[in-house]
């Protein structure tokens, strides 16, 4: 394994649900799409095992933030692509400000250790 | 959504492929890399799977559907935990039905909690009794707001003749409101009216829906047709319907008014129940309140008969049952004791199996199962055990239910009542559930931590250690908790032979006792009453192999009797309230009953046939009395006033010794004070008949079956249609006092056995299983030189150390519940909960139990060929 790997970070199941959410933001993708979107907007740090977008793409499904339909691939390959519901959206918004809350807070608490 | 997922992920996998393809790679690695990106497929389909979840449903039978699978491989040791299950949830399924019919179960009548008995109480004496008097009951009738309704009863019985067989039966006198303030509606007919409850009024009876069955094969014409009682003749105007029960099954109910007009009359004579209903939204306390002060107008208006008379209100169930819910609940705890003692064996055995099974656990791990997923399976097979045995011990109930409890089902208030009901039923599958769950948690989370999956390379030995641990602290409780059990079976034991052995100040050996309902046809005056039986006991006299017999009332053995009890006075002044004076137990007997009851003369005589109406009333008192209204002085010759029933003056003419009436355990602390009445000198009572107040005693040393059929000769010779009935042995009724005593003992004595044989079997189990594993150990010892000596001291030892930490802490737990549980010491007599010696013995025969228990596992180790040991894997 490279060392780049070493570097890449595992990713929580509820945080996948939200990066899934806001790469879908701009226009629907498919699966293997969004995999490489959030791989490559988080500059490789976010590794994403590419199957369990599965099962987190049909929770998002199942919640009605996300539908599907068919379609094909950049390639004229067969893939179903997901996009976001409006119910989906506004969940995004509120996730973002959670996170961002969530993020804040660490942070905070992890500014004072430095500074020692 | 989830039919398209193969393909899907298909296509994924397509799309990356083309990607390598894009990026150099041959299509053959390209497809291995994008495949391998994506990475386990079956475990994402699983995950997807799961999150439309009705999954838990099919993973539940799946589970189940496993957990069978697996039971059935290994029946020894399914049928061993279920076996061990059944008799555990068994018991204890038997058990809270006793508790729940007797306890729990709300009164069958309407609404029940508004029901409640009302007493009159005597505030400064610290005395609360239950019987009341009609004019003070009338009087709360009219004045008291807080009840709906209320009414009075009282017991009797009858000798029903007429067309049929002659029955003696048992009935009931109630006033008017009685079934109104119930709720009981008649099958047929109608209830008592308020005008028909007069002492003069017509003579009607209500019958019981079985008396209607048996008698008139419940024809809808009954109304009207007669019942002849005692020789009256009294009319049908309603039946009850079926099961209604007021404590007994009485199966005739006539008017209160109409049956005792004297006592209707009279406000000292205190021979009734009162009952009431209250008003909705009415407490016991505000209503005890509005009634005592009621009462308080009644004291002073009729300060001789009522002063410084208070009530008291107790709920009707309580009433009912009170006196048992301490000792039942104290039952219900030692029963679960058992269970857990069970559910403790089962736990060591699914750790026993779970230490075969690690290979299993391992490889689903390694195949992507989840820890809590082997945890909730090994939960599911326990539960299923736990289930099983639950049906197996619902068996096992019914059948202890009609066993064990039927000979004492009759010593227990609402015994009737006790069986296996849906609340029984879901106690049973809850119980089973949480025994599954709770004693499937430790095998299961033990055998599937970290260090188990590890040991996978190491032969799969790893996790013993921490089984045997595990089930060594599971052995340690059982022994605690058998001991418990053994210890409070022994002090009961001890109680009851202590209470055998006490003197109750008169013989009960060979004494037979019974009741004679005398001719219909016979006048009921007192005199022919007294004549009558006065006839009967000169001819018992007569009969070979009868020693001494005579009548008597006011035994309170056997128990079905009341006791009677009535002031008194010595010395010319007269108190100024009955209620004031001193208070004694009352026993009206005939001459020959001191020596029939061998209870012994201290001072002067007794009563003798010449004691008639025409002579000097004479009393006998005994040595209470003595003491302390005469202490120091002869009491023969000297004059008492005694109030009850207008007796007035009499001469006392002997001192006899104290009998304890109350049974054997009775302190004596109630009513110290006996005095003994000649029946034939007994006139204008205010009870309705003498005759069913006599109970005829016989001292004989002959068997009961022997005699009984000789004296009914006698009575049925002086008139044919009379009945010999409660015929009962003193031996008897004296025990009856013991029965929840007896009770106690026979099903702690039940759960103890039990107790002690799974304790023991579990204990075998363990040290036979650690032997098994240790085989190595144990091999490479006596490779070392160990002596046959020191493989004995390895076994025993260990033994030995578990059986004495949990008798350490068995013998811990009997100090603290001997201190707070009063439900249990309230039962003992001449011994301490806490006995030392009790407990000493106890400890001594489990510690024997448990070396018996190490015995075979000892033998098999001594056996351990080393060179096959070491071999062995």
């Amino acid at each position: 394994m490279s060392t780049k790997d070493k570097e890449r970070i595992e990713l929580l199941q509820g945080t996948l649900d939200l990066l899934i959410l806001r790469t879908l933001l701009p226009g629907p993708a498919h699966g293997h799409a969004i995999a490489k979107t959030i791989e490559f907007n988080s500059a490789d740090v976010l590794q994403v095992e590419q199957g369990s977008l599965y099962p987190a793409l049909h929770r998002l499904i199942r919640r009605g933030w996300i539908s599907s339909e068919e379609g094909t691939s950049e390639n004229n390959r067969r893939a179903k692509f997901y996009r976001l519901t409006a119910k989906g959206r506004r969940q995004l918004t509120v996730e973002t400000s959670k996170w961002e809350k969530l993020a804040e807070a660490i942070a905070r608490i992890l500014r004072p250790a430095e500074q020692e | 959504m989830m039919a398209d997922l193969d393909r899907d992920i298909q296509d994924h996998i397509e799309i990356e492929t083309q990607d390598n393809i894009g990026r150099g790679m041959s299509p053959e690695e390209a497809r291995y890399a994008a495949i391998r990106t994506f990475g386990n497929a079956t475990k994402i389909k699983h995950q997807t799977y799961e999150v439309w979840s009705v999954a838990w449903v099919e993973r539940l039978l799946q589970d189940v559907r496993f957990g069978v699978r697996t039971l059935w491989k290994n029946p020894g040791y399914a049928i061993a935990a279920i076996l061990t299950l059944a008799l555990g949830i068994g018991a204890n399924t038997a058990m809270f039905s006793v508790v729940r019919g007797v306890l729990l179960a709300p009164l069958p009548f309407h609404q029940p909690e508004r029901l409640v008995i009302i007493g009159e109480s005597r505030p400064n004496l610290n005395l609360k009794e239950l019987d009341v008097s009609y004019p003070d009951f009338q009087d709360w009738q009219r004045d008291a707001h807080s009840f709906e309704q209320m009414a009075t009863l009282t017991w009797s019985s009858y000798d029903l003749t007429g067309s049929g067989t002659p029955q003696h039966i048992d009935g009931m006198q109630v006033s008017a409101g009685f079934f109104a303030t119930l709720d009981v509606p008649m099958a047929v007919g109608r209830d008592f009216s308020r005008s028909e409850d007069q002492p003069q009024g017509a003579q009607n009876v209500i019958i019981s829906n079985r008396l209607w069955k048996d008698r008139f094969r419940a024809t809808p014409q009954v109304l009207g047709q007669y019942l002849k009682l005692d020789g009256a003749d009294y009319t049908i105007i309603g039946v009850l319907p079926p099961g209604f029960r007021y404590l007994t099954e009485a199966d005739v109910y006539t008017p209160l008014a109409v049956s005792n007009p004297k006592l209707c009359g009279d406000r000292t004579f205190r021979g009734i129940v009162s009952i009431a209903r209250l008003k909705p939204g009415i407490s016991i306390a505000q209503a005890q309140g509005e009634l005592s002060t009621v009462q308080a107008q009644l004291d002073n208006l009729y300060p001789a008969a009522d002063r410084n008379l208070g009530i008291y209100i107790d709920s009707l169930k309580h009433d009912f049952v009170g006196d048992t819910a301490g000792m039942l609940f104290m039952l219900l705890g030692a029963v679960i004791m058992v269970l857990l003692i069970a559910c403790a064996n089962v736990a060591n055995l699914l750790f026993a199996r779970a230490a075969a099974r690690e290979r299993e656990f391992a490889v689903r791990s390694a195949l992507g199962a989840s820890r809590m997923r082997v945890v909730r399976q090994l939960l599911t097979e326990s539960v299923l055990l736990a289930l099983t045995g639950g049906l197996i011990g619902l068996g096992i109930a019914k059948l202890a239910l009609v066993v064990v409890l039927g000979g004492i089902r009759d010593s227990l208030p609402r015994g009737e009542n006790v069986g296996l009901d849906w609340t029984v039923l879901l106690f049973a599958f809850g119980v089973s559930l949480a025994v599954g769950i709770l004693f499937g948690l430790a095998p299961a989370m033990k055998s599937t931590s970290k260090t188990v999956f590890g040991s996978l390379k190491a032969g799969g030995r790893g996790s013993t250690r921490a089984h045997l641990r595990s089930q060594g602290i599971f052995v340690i409780v059982q022994m605690g908790l058998t001991l418990v059990l053994l210890t409070g079976c022994s002090l009961l034991l001890r109680t009851v032979r202590e209470l055998r052995n006490v003197n109750p100040g008169f013989e009960a050996k060979n004494v037979v006792t019974f009741k004679v309902g005398l001719s219909p046809s016979m006048s009921r005056t007192e005199i022919d009453v007294q004549a009558a039986f006065q006839q009967l006991v000169d001819r018992i006299r007569q009969l070979p192999g009868v020693e001494a017999v005579d009548v008597a009332v006011g035994l309170s053995l056997p128990l079905s009797e009341r006791d009677h009890s009535g002031s008194f006075w010595v010395g010319a002044q007269e108190p100024a309230s009955m209620q004031d004076a001193p208070h004694a137990l009352l026993f009206w007997t005939g001459p020959d009953y001191l020596r029939t009851m061998r209870i012994p003369l201290l001072r002067g005589r007794f009563f003798t046939p010449a004691d008639t109406l025409k002579s000097e009333r004479v009393i006998a008192i005994d040595d209470d009395l003595a003491h302390t209204y005469f202490p120091g002085k002869d009491p023969v010759g000297q004059t008492i006033n005694v109030a009850w029933q207008n007796f007035g003056p009499a001469r006392i003419i002997g001192v006899v010794g104290h009998v304890k009436n109350w049974g054997l355990n009775d302190p004596g602390t109630d009513n110290p004070s006996q005095i003994y009445i000649s029946v034939y000198q007994l006139q204008n009572l205010v009870v309705p008949d003498l005759a069913k107040y006599l109970t005829i005693v016989v001292r004989t040393p002959l068997d009961t079956a022997a005699v009984i059929p000789a004296i009914k000769n006698v009575v049925y010779g002086a008139a044919e249609d009379q009945t010999v009935y409660r015929v009962r042995t003193m031996q008897e009724g004296v025990s009856a006092t013991m029965s929840s005593q007896r009770l106690a003992m026979v099903l702690l004595a039940a759960f103890a056995g039990l107790g002690l044989l799974v304790a023991s079997i579990g204990f075998y189990g363990v040290i036979s299983y650690s032997v098994t594993q240790r085989v190595q150990e144990i091999g490479v010892r006596v490779a070392l030189g160990a002596k046959p000596r020191d493989v004995l001291r390895l076994v025993l030892g260990q033994g030995l150390r578990l059986a004495i930490a949990g008798l350490i802490i068995g013998a811990v737990a009997v100090f603290l519940l001997g201190r707070s549980l009063p439900s249990f010491s309230q039962l003992l007599y001449g011994i301490k909960a806490t006995d030392p010696l009790t407990l000493l013995t106890a400890s001594g025969l489990l510690l024997g139990v448990a070396i018996v228990a190490c015995y075979v596992p000892a033998r098999r180790a001594l056996k351990i060929d080393p060179i096959v040991a070491l071999r062995y894997d």
